[in-house]
């Protein structure tokens, strides 16, 4: 929309065609709308603009009422008939038409800005989307296993042994319940239960750990394992 | 005609009672019957009183000269339009048009009875023109669109459709 250029003779005659049917710039009574173009011609058309003039004079004839015209003052650019270019934003002299520079820009720079907003939306959001995957534990590989340690022998205090057992910590490693079974000639196998991460803690970890308390450890033994 | 054309004025402008109306002779003069006074002959003569009536001076003119060009307009109505022969159309409205080539108004900057009147006159003229021709007669379609948009004036006439889309561009001016 809008007349191109109102101070040069193509924006006129866009201006002259458009009155040429119609009385006022919008509707059927003068309004801000028709103040707004008027302030952008700096002189009365010329009078082969006949319809133009005419506009003109009209509503010069209204200057004294000119605020009380109904409407709102809106950007130059959207006046006129659809399909001109906009060119006030090149154009455009001091104060009131700086206005016009942005909105002009609104209107034909939204497009590019629209691009760029959207084009940084969607990495905005690809980041995002990577971080939540990157967060998201993907479905961790965990086992349960159950140790078997076996003491040396009867006098092997059981309990301390546990607590040896119990001491190995690792990332990824969470022990669980823990009982005494009985083997036979007295001695009793600490079966113990931990919960792992497949990834970072394998059974051969384990083993060399709980076998290093080598003064209670003979030996360990996986009895049982069941992926989670 | 000229009776429904009268009430639609009083309509206008806003006058409580509606008068009664009879006409007079063959060519229909309305005359309006007034208790305390002679009757009233002749549409211009009715309607002038009727605005006078209802205190809307300013739709006779403001000034001394838009006051004559309404009486101007409003005795062309009546002698040079209604009644007209086929032939004259085309000269009443090219002559019309030239005249509103400058003016948003008949009478200049302002609405006036000498619009409603044209209007009401010209109305059945602008019914019977080709789209062609309505584009011919720029000025005058741009006006009589512009009239019959004022609000609560047009009563009895049905709306005439004004195509905007202009096909012969540049034929004009």
């Amino acid at each position: 929309m809008g007349f191109g250029d109102l101070r040069s003779a193509s924006g006129l005659k866009v201006l002259n065609d458009f009155l040429s049917e119609r009385s006022y710039i919008e509707g059927y009574v003068p309004s801000q709308a028709d103040v707004a173009v008027f302030d952008a011609i700096s002189s009365p058309p010329s009078a082969d603009l006949c319809h133009a003039l005419r506009w003109y004079n009209h509503i010069k004839s209204y200057q004294s009422q000119k605020n009380s015209l109904p409407g709102v003052k809106k950007p130059l650019g959207q006046y006129g008939p659809a399909g001109v270019a906009d060119t006030t934003s090149g154009s455009a002299p001091a104060a009131a038409s700086k206005e016009d520079d942005d909105d002009d820009m609104d209107l034909f720079g939204s497009d590019d800005e629209d691009d760029a907003e959207a084009a940084r939306l969607k990495e905005e959001r690809l980041a995002e989307y990577a971080a939540k995957k990157a967060k998201k534990p993907t479905l961790i590989a965990k086992s349960s296993i159950l140790l078997d340690v076996k003491p040396w022998d009867d006098e092997t205090d059981m309990a301390k042994l546990e607590e040896c057992v119990r001491s190995i910590q690792m990332d990824g490693l969470v022990w669980g319940q823990s009982k005494l079974v009985p083997v036979g000639y007295g001695i009793k196998k600490l079966q113990i239960g931990c919960v792992v991460e497949d990834d970072k803690v394998g059974t051969d970890i384990l083993e060399e750990h709980i076998t290093a308390f080598e003064d209670y450890v003979q030996s360990m033994d996986v009895a049982a394992f069941n992926k989670i | 005609m000229a009776l429904r054309e009268l009430s639609s004025l009083e309509k206008f402008l806003g006058l409580k009672k509606p008068n009664k109306y009879s006409t007079q002779g063959d060519k229909k003069v309305p005359v309006l019957q007034s208790n305390n006074g002679p009757a009233l002959v002749g549409l211009v003569t009715i309607a002038c009183h009727l605005v006078k009536e209802a205190k809307r001076p300013e739709l006779l003119g403001d000034s001394a000269e838009s006051r004559a060009v309404v009486q101007q307009w409003l005795e062309h109505r009546v002698t040079k339009l209604d009644g007209c022969t086929k032939e004259d159309v085309k000269t009443v409205l090219k002559d019309f048009n030239l005249y509103l080539q400058d003016k948003v108004y008949l009478a200049g900057n302002q609405f006036t009875l000498a619009d409603i009147f044209m209007y009401y006159g010209i109305h059945s003229l602008i019914v019977e023109l080709a789209i062609q021709e309505k584009e011919q007669y720029m000025n005058v379609t741009r006006w009589f669109d512009h009239i019959q948009h004022y609000p609560s004036i047009r009563h009895h006439l049905p709306p005439v459709a004004v195509l905007r889309n202009r096909i012969y561009t540049g034929r004009h001016h």
